[in-house]
C-alpha cells in the first residue's frame, strides 16, 4: 500500500493552482488527503502530479455574513465541528461534521475537499444539497459560482473542469427549520443512508420551500423532489411523516451492495425520511 | 498419561501475588509507544519485499515475465514459482486422523492459482515503494478455471477448487458414542436446526510480516516474525529449507494481536529467508491491511446441521451433530482445514450437558478461498453457536425459560465422564446458569421487555454457556485421538540480591502473560512481583514452546515457571535452613522472607539467602549445588476443561435492523484466578469479537470468487462505541493438576459471545415470529426478519 511516482507542488496562490492544473490533465489537488491517500496508497488512482493547496493562503476561513456563511474550501470538518459561531449561526453545519468518520481523519479532512470529492456517501454534499448552497470556484478563465443543484452530477463527479479549483462554499443564513439522519452501523463508518431535510415554516405552521436530499444509498447526491412537494404547505406531523416515508420509498432506485440490497436500502430510507420529517426541529 | 512423567507435575505454592491485581508490567512500554514492534526494527541494509498475488480464484498460469520488473531501478530480485520450486516443494498441510487428504501449499504458485490473493511472485527492491513499482510490471497471462466458491458446491463434485482435491474433500469422518439411533427414535420430541458462522478474519492490529537476515560469514540466520509459534516455524526453517536449526533464531519481537491467524507457519516466513540468502541483505515484509485480509488465514465458514432427541421432561437424551466446513484452497499448517469442523463436533460435542449419547460427523471441503485458519476458539465457536442456540429452540418449543431448559439438562456431578469416555474432573456449569439469571434479574428483565414491546422497542436477552478444553496439551490431545505433543519450558534464575528472572517459551500478542508469569513466580520464590523480570519468548535462542495457542499460555506456562522455580525455592529453602538452623522442611517463603513455621523471630532475607549462595559458602549446607538457575519443562497431565456463561441484552432498531448491545454478563470459571484485571480484559476483547463475528463482521466473496471485503470500510470491525458494558462475575473451581490451580481462558469470550448474541436477537425476534441462523446478523437480515419478509435467511 505505497503510491505509485508522483511529482508534488504546493503553490502560493489560486492562480498558481489552476495554471498547474491546465498544465497538466493528469495532475489532482490535494488538501486534506483523507479521501485521496488512501486511493494512491491501493494505487486505485495515479495521479502524474498532487498540487497541495496547504501554501495558498485564504481558503481557511470561516466568515460569518448577515445572509449567509462562507466556508474556505480548506476548513477542515474538525473546525466546523468545534465553531462556537457556527454553532449559533448555523448549527446543523457542527452537528453533522460529528457524523463524519474518526476524529483523526475529520482533523485533516476538508470541506472542500470533500465536496469537490462528490462522494455520494459523503455528508457535506447531502447536507449542501439541503441547505441550497453555492460552490465558488476559480479555473484559468476566473472565478464562477455554481448552484449546488448543479454541481454533483454523477458519482464522484462534479460540474467542476478539471483545471478549476473549489475556493468556497456559501451557505444561506435563512430561518429554516432542519434535521438530518445517517444510518451508519457504527459511529465514523459511511451510512447505508444519509437524509438532510431543510423547511422554512410559516406563520401558520406550513412547510415551504422544503429541500429534502439523500445520500449514501444512492449513486449521486440527489434531491427528493416528489418528498418536497409532498411535504410542501404542510403541517409536520405524524401524518406528514408517513406520507413522506412512502413517497421516499417509490421515489429513488437505491444501489445495492455487500452492505444491502437496494430493496433494504429503499425502506431504510423511508424510515430516515419518516423520522426526519418528524424531528424538523433543528435537532432538538 | 503416565503418572510417573515427572514434567506433568508442578509444586504447590503460597498464593501472595496469585490473585491479585498486579498491573500489567508491559503497560508502560506499549501504552506509551515504545514498544518495538516488526515495522519498528530496521536492520542495516535491510531491502523490501513485495507479492504479486492472483486476482482471480481459479486460474492456470500459462506465462509469467518478471523482465520488465528487474530493469526498474532500485529492483534486486524477482522470483516465481519455478526459481522457488528447487528450494521447496511447498508447505504440506494435513491432520493426523484418518479420512484426510493432504494438500501442498507452493511458496509461490506454480501452474494453478486457487484463491485470490494467491502469492504468484515476489520482488525485492531498495524501498516498499520501489516493490510495489516493480510487482506491477510483472506480466503474467493465465487461463481462468472453473471456481467453486460454496461448501455445498464443493460437496457436490464435479468442478474442482484445487487439482490436488480432485473430490474437494480435505477431512471427513465421525463417530457414534452410544444409542443414538433409538434415542432419536423414542424422542418425545426432536429439535434441530442448521447454523452457519459466516467467514471472518482474526484481524489482528497489526499484521502479519517478516524479515529475514542471513549472514553468509556464520551461516547464521535471524528471522523476525509476531509469530505465536516462533519454535515451530525455526523447525520448518530446517524441515523445510535446510537451514541448520542450531543457526537458526526466529525473534518474536512486540506483537499487535494474533488470535491464532498467527499460530501458522506461512509461505512468507519461508521465502523471506531464501530471499535474504540469495541476495546476501536482510529481507523485509510488512503486510499490508488488504494483503491481510485476502492472504492472512480466513476463519470460521461452517454450517453446522444439530438435532436434539427430547424426552416430554425436556431432557436431552442424545445429540446429532454434522459440520460443513468451507476450507478454502488448502490446508493450511499445521492445523489444517480439520481446525474448524472436526473441532467444533470432536471436542466436547454435549457441550454443558449431560447427554448420554452423541452421534457426530465433520466434512471440510475445499473451495477457492483463503485457507481458513486458527482464530480463537476454533471449531468451538460454531459448535457452541449450534448447541446453544439450539437449545434456545428446544427452550421455545418446550414453553420453557432458556435458564429452567439448560438447568434441567446440564451435568452437575464431578467427576463427569461424557459420551466420549472423557472425564471432566471439575467444574462450575450449573453454578454459571444460576450466576447470570442472578446477575440479569430475569424477573425484573421479562417485565421490561413486555413493557417496552407495548412501545414499540424490541429487547431481547441470550444466554450461552460454555466448557473448553484448556490448555492444549498432549493429554487433551490423546484424549481425542490425536498424537500430538505439547510441553514448554521456562527458565528461572535467581540473581545475587534475592531477585529473579524468569525466561518463558510462550510468545506474547497483548494478554499479559508477563505480569501473570510474574506474579506465578514471585509465589513460587517468595519474593514481590517487581522483584522478577520476565522475558517471554522473544527468541527462539530461550526457553522452549509450542505455542501461544489454544487458551494453554497461563497454565502452560506457569506451569513451567512454578516448576523451575520449584528448583530455586528448595535450594533457598535449604541454605536458609541452614543460616537459621532449623529443619528445611520448616522454611516457609513469602513476601521476601524465609521463616521457621511456628518460630516467627526466626527468620532471614530472601535476599540475604541468594547473597550467600553466591558469595558465603559457609552459609551452605554440607554438598550444596550452588546453580540459581533451572529449566523444566511442563505439560498438563490429564484434558482440562474452563466453563462459564455469557448473557446479553440487545435491542433491535425496527426502522434500520440495526442491533444495539445493552448490556454483557459474563460468568468465567477458569479455575484459580491469576490477575482478575487480566481474566477481564481477555473476557471483554473475546465477547466484542463475538459481537463483531456475530453481527458486524463478513469476509464477503462474489460468484466469481472475487472477495469483496479487502478494507475495514467493508470489514465492519467492531469500535468502542457498539461495545457494550459489562458485568464479570468470576468463580474458582481449581484444577487438581496445575500450579495453584490454574486453568486456560483466552478464547472464551469468542467461543460463547456470537451464540448469546444469536439467542439474544431471537429472543427480540419473538413478536415477529421469526428465527435467525445465519451470521452475521446484518442490518438487511433482523430488518428482513422484522418485516415479515424472507430475504434475511437467503445464504
Amino acid at each position: 500500500m505505497k503510491p505509485p511516482t508522483f511529482s508534488y507542488v504546493a503553490p502560493g496562490s489560486v492562480e498558481e493552482v489552476t495554471r498547474l492544473l491546465a498544465s497538466d490533465p493528469d495532475a489532482k489537488i490535494i488538501s486534506g488527503g483523507q479521501s485521496l491517500m488512501p486511493l494512491l496508497a491501493m494505487r486505485l488512482a495515479g495521479p502524474s502530479m498532487l498540487v497541495d493547496l496547504k501554501a495558498v493562503n485564504g481558503l481557511a476561513r470561516i466568515g460569518i455574513g448577515e445572509t449567509e456563511i462562507t466556508i474556505g474550501a480548506r476548513v477542515t470538518h474538525h473546525d466546523i465541528e468545534s465553531s462556537a459561531e457556527l454553532a449559533s449561526a448555523l448549527p446543523l453545519l457542527p452537528f453533522v461534521a460529528r457524523f463524519i468518520a474518526h476524529p483523526q481523519i475529520r482533523s485533516r479532512g476538508t470541506l472542500g475537499g470533500s465536496v469537490a470529492h462528490s462522494d455520494p456517501s459523503a455528508e457535506w454534499p447531502t447536507v449542501l444539497l439541503a441547505m441550497d448552497a453555492t460552490i465558488d470556484v476559480v479555473g484559468p478563465r476566473g472565478g464562477r459560482s455554481i448552484a449546488v443543484d448543479d454541481f454533483f452530477t454523477g458519482p464522484f463527479t462534479s460540474s467542476m473542469a478539471f483545471d478549476e479549483v473549489l475556493v468556497a462554499v456559501r451557505v444561506p443564513r435563512a430561518d429554516r427549520r432542519w434535521a438530518f439522519q445517517e444510518a451508519a452501523r457504527k459511529a465514523g463508518d459511511y451510512g447505508l443512508a444519509i437524509v438532510a431535510v431543510t423547511a422554512g415554516v410559516d406563520a401558520d405552521g406550513r412547510l415551504h420551500g422544503c429541500r429534502v436530499a439523500v445520500g449514501a444509498c444512492v449513486g449521486t447526491t440527489t434531491r427528493l423532489r416528489d418528498v418536497e412537494d409532498a411535504i410542501d404547505g404542510a403541517v409536520p406531523g405524524e401524518t406528514l411523516a408517513a406520507r413522506a416515508e412512502a413517497v421516499a420509498r417509490d421515489s429513488v432506485q437505491p444501489i445495492s451492495d455487500i452492505h444491502g440490497s437496494s430493496e433494504y436500502r429503499r425502506r431504510l430510507l423511508g424510515n430516515l425520511v419518516r423520522r426526519a420529517v418528524t424531528d424538523l426541529t433543528n435537532g432538538q | 498419561m503416565d503418572e510417573t512423567l515427572q514434567h506433568i507435575k508442578t509444586p504447590v505454592v503460597a498464593a501472595r501475588a496469585i490473585g491479585t491485581r498486579v498491573l500489567r508490567s508491559e503497560d508502560p512500554r506499549l501504552l506509551s509507544g515504545r514498544g518495538v514492534f516488526l515495522a519498528d526494527t530496521v536492520l542495516p541494509g535491510e531491502l523490501h519485499a513485495a507479492f504479486v498475488r492472483s486476482p482471480v480464484a481459479h486460474a492456470r498460469i500459462t506465462r509469467i515475465d518478471v523482465s520488465a520488473a528487474l530493469a526498474l531501478p532500485g529492483v534486486f530480485l524477482a522470483w516465481t514459482g519455478t526459481d522457488v520450486l528447487p528450494h521447496c516443494e511447498g508447505l504440506v498441510g494435513e491432520f493426523a486422523v484418518p479420512g484426510c487428504n493432504a494438500t501442498t501449499m507452493p511458496l509461490l504458485a506454480t501452474g494453478e492459482v486457487v484463491y485470490v490473493g494467491e502469492p504468484v511472485a515476489v520482488v525485492v527492491a531498495e524501498s516498499r515503494y520501489a516493490a510495489e513499482d516493480a510487482a506491477e510490471l510483472i506480466e503474467w497471462d493465465f487461463e481462468e478455471l472453473p471456481v467453486v466458491v460454496s461448501a455445498d458446491a464443493a460437496l457436490a463434485g464435479g468442478d474442482v477448487a484445487n487439482s490436488q482435491l480432485p473430490d474437494n474433500i480435505g477431512i471427513t469422518g465421525g463417530a457414534t458414542y452410544g444409542d443414538v439411533e433409538l434415542a432419536f427414535e423414542q424422542a418425545d420430541q426432536v429439535v434441530s436446526g442448521r447454523y452457519y458462522t459466516g467467514r471472518v478474519s482474526a484481524a489482528p492490529m497489526e499484521t502479519r510480516g517478516v524479515i529475514a537476515s542471513y549472514e553468509w560469514a556464520s551461516g547464521q540466520l535471524r528471522v523476525w516474525s509476531g509469530s505465536q509459534m516462533p519454535h515451530f516455524v525455526r523447525y520448518c526453517l530446517t524441515a523445510y529449507l535446510g537451514f541448520p536449526e542450531q543457526c537458526v533464531e526466529v525473534i518474536a519481537p512486540d506483537t499487535g494481536g494474533g488470535f491464532g491467524q498467527k499460530a501458522h507457519v506461512y509461505v512468507e516466513e519461508m521465502l523471506l529467508p531464501l530471499l535474504s540468502r540469495e541476495l546476501d541483505r536482510p529481507v523485509k515484509w510488512v503486510e499490508d491491511r488488504r494483503e491481510n485480509l485476502m492472504a492472512g488465514t480466513h476463519a470460521h465458514e461452517q454450517y453446522v446441521d444439530i438435532a436434539y432427541a427430547l424426552d416430554d421432561t425436556g431432557r436431552i437424551t442424545a445429540v446429532r451433530t454434522d459440520a460443513l466446513g468451507d476450507g478454502g484452497a488448502y490446508h493450511a499448517p499445521p492445523w489444517s482445514m480439520a481446525v474448524e469442523p472436526w473441532c467444533a463436533v470432536v471436542m466436547t460435542p454435549t457441550g454443558i450437558y449431560d447427554v448420554p449419547a452423541a452421534e457426530y460427523s465433520y466434512t471440510a471441503v475445499a473451495t477457492n478461498k483463503t485457507p481458513i485458519g486458527a482464530y480463537r476458539g476454533v471449531g468451538y465457536m460454531a459448535g457452541t453457536l449450534a448447541r446453544e442456540c439450539l437449545a434456545d429452540d428446544a427452550a421455545r418449543a418446550l414453553g420453557m425459560s432458556p435458564f429452567d431448559f439448560r438447568r434441567s439438562n446440564v451435568v452437575r456431578e464431578f467427576p463427569w465422564t461424557n459420551p466420549q469416555n472423557i472425564v471432566y474432573d471439575e467444574g462450575s456449569w450449573l453454578e454459571t446458569i444460576d450466576a447470570l439469571e442472578e446477575m440479569v434479574d430475569y424477573t425484573a428483565f421479562l417485565q421490561r421487555q413486555a413493557e417496552l414491546r407495548l412501545q414499540g422497542r424490541y429487547l431481547g436477552l441470550g444466554l450461552s454457556c460454555f466448557v473448553e478444553s484448556s490448555g492444549e496439551s498432549t493429554a487433551t490431545s490423546k484424549e481425542h485421538g490425536l498424537g500430538d505433543v505439547y510441553h514448554d519450558t521456562a527458565t528461572v534464575r535467581m540473581d545475587p540480591n534475592g531477585t529473579a528472572t524468569v525466561t518463558v517459551g510462550l510468545t506474547a500478542q497483548g494478554q499479559g502473560l508477563a505480569t501473570t508469569m510474574g506474579q506465578m513466580a514471585a509465589d513460587t520464590l517468595g519474593i514481590r512481583v517487581e522483584d522478577i523480570t520476565v522475558r517471554m519468548a522473544t527468541s527462539t535462542s530461550q526457553a522452549y514452546g509450542s505455542g501461544t495457542v489454544g487458551s494453554r499460555g497461563a497454565v502452560i506456562a506457569s506451569g513451567a515457571v512454578a516448576r523451575a522455580g520449584g528448583i530455586i525455592r528448595e535450594k533457598v529453602r535449604a541454605v536458609a535452613a541452614h543460616m537459621l538452623e532449623a529443619s528445611e522442611n520448616d522454611i516457609e517463603l513469602a513476601d521476601g522472607t524465609a521463616s521457621v513455621a511456628g518460630a516467627p523471630d526466626a527468620k532471614v532475607a530472601i535476599a540475604d539467602v541468594a547473597a550467600a549462595i553466591y558469595f558465603d559458602m559457609t552459609a551452605w549446607p554440607e554438598g550444596f549445588d550452588p546453580t540459581l538457575e533451572a529449566t523444566l519443562a511442563y505439560d498438563t497431565a490429564r484434558p482440562m476443561f474452563s466453563n462459564g456463561g455469557h448473557a446479553m441484552i440487545v435491542e433491535l432498531d425496527p426502522d434500520t435492523g440495526f442491533v444495539r448491545f445493552e448490556k454483557v454478563f459474563s460468568v468465567e470459571d477458569c479455575g484459580t484466578v491469576i490477575n482478575p484485571n487480566v481474566v477481564e480484559g481477555q473476557i471483554r476483547g473475546g465477547v466484542v469479537q463475538g459481537i463483531g463475528a456475530a453481527v458486524f463482521e463478513e469476509l464477503s466473496y462474489d460468484a466469481s470468487g472475487q472477495l469483496l471485503s479487502t478494507t475495514f470500510l467493508d470489514y465492519g470491525l467492531p469500535t468502542m462505541d457498539v461495545a457494550p458494558p459489562f458485568e464479570i462475575r468470576h468463580l474458582e473451581t481449581p484444577s487438581a493438576h496445575t500450579a495453584s490451580g490454574v486453568k486456560g481462558m483466552g478464547e472464551s469470550g469468542l467461543i460463547a459471545a456470537p451464540a448469546a448474541v444469536l439467542n439474544a436477537v431471537n429472543d427480540a425476534l419473538t413478536p415477529f415470529g421469526a428465527v435467525l441462523r445465519e451470521l452475521p446478523l446484518t442490518p438487511e437480515k433482523v430488518f428482513s426478519a422484522m418485516n415479515g419478509s424472507s430475504a434475511g435467511e437467503a445464504s
